[in-house]
């Protein structure tokens, strides 16, 4: 390496180094290699791709560096291609070649057994002959049973599978999904909020968001204890699950704080939709047995339709500002952006 | 009436094409790319706008890239054989945001992109970004004329 390339290639880790310190993606070789490539500018088609993400504030996780490692960089593009052909057509020789052993087994020795009987076939009298055949329908019903066998270890394989898939989609749901109360958590919430909205301006239907916050929550907390706290944050998550349709969204987007997205909604209906909330809780108390007694539970609401074209940001601060307008105004109510 | 195009900050008023199937997205999008001095077009498919292309080549298209009769990277693709079809710097609308996704796109020759749903600040921004301007203003300073 002449002088000139050692002190070029010096600038480009460097520049390597504080993209890494700036995003704050840890250092690991691999993504070092990453935006080394980028400063490179041997690779247009990289450079294109990461500069569109920075232009539109994409945050740099793990999960987009992975793909674009994977996508660009063609020694990882090989590597992995290679990896997964070779992985996986080990595990298909593998079931074909155990297949195969137990079939071979079985054919085997349903064809010993058949060429002992044939062997025996001739000499025998017309009522061995009966005899034959029941040996011969006996064997064939084993050999069904042995099949059925390999078969069934087959859809037991099968079943694994489904089990793993379920394991990995149930881990991928525990993801987006509160710990305390069921409902879906903040990270869910913020991604459902643009999709949702991604798709009201596509289709140009109503969008609704509900922000509610529990009434004097920091007073229970006080009077009853942090445990009852959670209970009451469980019953507040099941009273609004049951208060919206199937393709409405509820999450807990805070401490003490909610939020629904109501689709294809008004803002009229939307408001509706929350003062039905509200009757919910005066109807159906608590059931705890508490010193003191527990009073009933209220909540404060507000509603903010999406302006389409908005942004996000702006349309959860009207409902925001809706929700502190009804704190303002007495709490246990409903206010409409 | 002169016959020069009327003139903006930009220069000659230059054309921008919004592509996508949905009627609230035009509207929306005509809406706030028309506070800029810069002609609106609409096509509501792929094919339409290949039609439009060929009677006048904008200088920005915003392009969803989901739509019906042509879709997004078919429209792209035939854009670009076009004679003249390099001209047109295109922003492609997208609510995946995924590499491979993006990879795709701009291998077929797309130039930029925006997320849906978008606000006005975003696409104007991406828009202006995205003209090749005759005047000595930077972007931010057109945006900021424009506030």
């Amino acid at each position: 390496m002449t002088l000139e390339e050692s002190i070029e290639t010096r600038c480009i880790a460097d520049l390597a180094f504080s993209n890494l310190q700036q995003l704050e993606i840890p250092a690991t070789p691999e993504y070092y290699a990453l935006w080394y490539e980028y400063h490179a500018g041997l690779n247009p088609s990289l450079q294109h791709t990461i500069d569109a993400l920075i232009s539109n504030r994409a945050t740099f996780d793990q999960k987009t560096l992975d793909d674009l490692r994977a996508n660009f960089l063609s020694l990882e593009k090989e590597k992995r291609a290679i990896h997964e052909t070779s992985a996986r057509v080990l595990e298909t020789l593998k079931e074909v070649v155990a297949v195969a052993d137990d079939a071979n087994k079985d054919a085997h020795t349903f064809g010993d057994a058949l060429s002992d009987l044939a062997a025996t076939a001739f000499g025998r009298t017309i009522g061995n002959l009966t005899e034959l055949i029941e040996e011969l329908v006996c064997e064939s019903q084993k050999m069904a049973g042995r099949s059925e066998y390999v078969s069934i270890r087959m859809r037991a394989s099968a079943d694994k599978i489904v089990a793993l898939e379920e394991n990995l989609e149930n881990a991928l749901r525990q993801a987006s999904v509160d710990g305390l109360t069921g409902v879906a958590n903040r990270k869910a919430f913020d991604t459902t909020l643009r999709r949702f909205a991604g798709e009201a301006m596509n289709s140009g239907d109503d969008l609704a968001l509900l922000m509610i916050d529990i009434d004097h929550f920091k007073r229970v907390n006080d009077t009853w204890g942090h445990p009852t706290g959670d209970s009451i944050l469980r019953y507040l998550a099941v009273a609004l699950q049951q208060s919206v349709r199937g393709e409405d969204f509820v999450a807990r987007y805070g401490g003490e704080e909610f939020a629904i997205l109501l689709p294809r909604t008004g803002i009229v209906a939307a408001a509706t939709v929350a003062d039905n909330i509200r009757q919910c809780l005066l109807r159906e108390p608590p059931r705890l047995d508490l010193v003191p007694p527990m009073t009933p539970i209220t909540v404060s609401i507000g509603v903010a339709n999406y302006d389409h074209g908005e942004p996000l940001t702006e349309w959860i601060t009207r409902a925001d500002t809706a929700l502190y307008r009804a704190k303002k105004e007495g709490r246990d109510c409903v206010r409409s952006a | 009436m002169s016959d020069q195009p009327e003139s903006g900050v930009l220069g000659p008023r230059k054309l921008c094409l919004v592509v996508d199937d949905s009627a609230t997205v035009r509207r929306v999008a005509g809406r706030m790319l028309r506070e800029l001095e810069i002609d609106v077009d609409e096509a509501s498919d792929g094919q339409i706008a290949l039609e439009k292309c060929l009677r006048l080549m904008p200088e920005v298209i915003v392009l969803d890239w989901n739509m019906p009769v042509l879709n997004g990277i078919e429209f792209l693709r035939s854009l670009r054989k076009l004679e003249d079809g390099e001209h047109p710097r295109v922003v492609f609308c997208t609510t995946n945001a995924d590499v491979e996704h993006l990879r795709e796109a701009f291998e077929t020759g797309a130039n930029d992109y925006i997320m849906k749903p978008f606000d006005a600040l975003t696409l104007k921004s991406k828009v202006l970004k995205n003209i090749r301007s005759e005047s000595n203003c930077t972007a931010g300073e057109i945006l900021e004329a424009h506030r």
